[in-house]
């Protein structure tokens, strides 16, 4: 079957398997491999992507469900070489550590700072529940995420003076 | 990944534009409803089904809102648990609903997961089933040709089991506004607050007039072959004044209403255990 979606920005046309994962359309068809696979059943959220601006699991959604949707994936937040601040902040605060779960963090983090430039701490573990970290440690996540906010709030200061 | 099964060949996929449209296709062989597929798509990978044709209902417009009429909430089919936890309506109506699904999975499962879907699954551990229980709501199913509506209770049948013919798929959940007054409770225990599956839940609604219990309604999950509820124990308390002699009481009868399994999250005993804690630390509660 035929779909059409927007990666990234860009619009994507594909001729698909109905029983494909959106995760499998996105690295395999797309080779944007920064999604990873870590459990397959939306336990761990190292393929979290957004789906129309909303945080999911791409292994628990088949490509032909997202047919007219929009998707971004870690690679849509940086600017070609350019880190985004969030993940700049990552880097900074040392909350990357083997980094496989870093792009599901990174992603998930963009989801809450867009709806909440200003999370607290309990707000910051709540919205990254859904993505587990085995060997970096949730102290430097959740430090990174606070940094990302002042980055991010640093940035849009500058731009609205520039204007 | 390495030992999974492949997906059945073949498999086609469906977007649904109607509920004509939907009752049309159910009935043919090998066709499942698709919806957040959060936990359809587990069961296809590991080989649990494998349906032919996936009849995607995420965009029918009419399995989709949240409306309050004749002093009930209906919700449909295919809100997500998102929309449920967004929606004001459920906020002020309904909070032990929000209570129940704020720990639902994650954001991301509860960004795609559906109520529709929570309780079709049928896991005696669904978090929606306690409160859905609790708030006497009525699940109004259609086919072709006809519609009928049971309370949730009857809906649910053994863990994965329920009341839906052939033919058949779950419209809308319709929950009547308790009237006001009420203690609410809810409990989950989990090895984790996120995406952890109940080892036992406990949720309760109990109105007290003039110093006795007018109304008492408890649910369980995880600890019966479907979510439940309490009756003996809503009995025992109904009509009287909320001792510590009734607490202890209440407490042992709950313990023996549930009938729980050992799994690999807890053993028989303990959920009994547990439920009985549960039930006298709400009343105690309520006593203050």
């Amino acid at each position: 079957m035929q779909i059409r979606i927007i990666v990234n920005g860009r619009p994507v046309e594909r001729e698909i398997e109905a029983d494909m994962r959106l995760l499998d359309l996105l690295r395999d068809g797309l080779h944007l491999t920064g999604t990873k696979e870590g459990c397959g059943e939306g336990e761990c959220g190292a393929c979290t992507v957004l789906l129309d601006g909303q945080a999911v699991n791409s292994c628990l959604i088949l490509a032909a469900q997202v047919d007219g949707k929009e998707i971004l994936t870690v690679e849509g937040i940086s600017k070609g070489n350019t880190l985004h601040p969030i993940q700049q902040a990552f880097v900074e605060e040392g909350a990357v550590q083997c980094g496989f779960c870093t792009p599901g963090f990174i992603v998930s983090t963009y989801a809450l700072l867009k709806s909440n430039p200003a999370p607290s701490d309990q707000e910051i573990t709540s919205a990254l529940t859904g993505n587990l970290c085995r060997c970096t440690g949730y102290v430097k996540i959740v430090d990174a995420v606070h940094h990302a906010a002042k980055l991010m709030h640093q940035k849009e200061g500058r731009s609205r003076r520039a204007l | 990944m390495s030992g999974e099964k492949e997906f059945v060949q073949h498999l086609q996929h469906l977007k649904i534009g109607s509920i004509e449209d939907l009752l049309q296709q159910i009935g043919e062989p090998g066709a499942r409803i698709i919806c957040g597929g959060t936990d359809l798509l587990v069961k296809m990978r590991s080989g649990a089904i494998s349906p032919e044709r996936l009849l995607d209902i995420s965009e029918i417009d009419a399995l989709r809102a949240i409306e309050e009429k004749d002093g009930r909430i209906e919700i449909g089919a295919a809100v997500t648990e998102s929309e449920i936890l967004a929606s004001e309506l459920v906020t002020v109506c309904l909070p032990l609903l929000r209570t129940a699904l704020v720990h639902l999975g994650s954001l991301q499962i509860r960004n795609r997961g559906t109520l529709g879907g929570n309780l079709v699954n049928a896991s005696p551990a669904a978090d929606s089933a306690v409160p859905l229980l609790l708030y006497n709501a009525e699940l109004i199913l259609q086919r072709a040709g006809s519609e009928r509506s049971i309370p949730v209770e009857e809906f649910f049948r053994g863990p994965g089991q329920t009341a839906l013919a052939s033919g058949e798929f779950l419209r809308t959940v319709s929950i009547p506004i308790p009237r006001e007054g009420f203690d609410p409770f809810f409990h989950k225990v989990g090895r984790r607050r996120a995406l952890a599956i109940a080892i036992a839940s406990l949720g309760a609604l109990l109105w007290v007039e003039g110093g006795v219990v007018a109304e008492a309604r408890l649910a369980a999950g995880s600890v019966a072959p479907t979510a439940i509820r309490l009756s003996r124990t809503e009995n025992l308390l109904t009509g009287e004044k909320i001792t510590p002699e009734l607490i202890a009481q209440a407490r042992e009868l709950a313990a023996q209403e549930v009938s729980p399994i050992t799994d690999i999250r807890a053993s028989a005993g303990y959920r009994r255990e547990v439920i009985g804690d549960l039930v006298e630390r709400f009343l105690n509660e309520v006593v203050g």
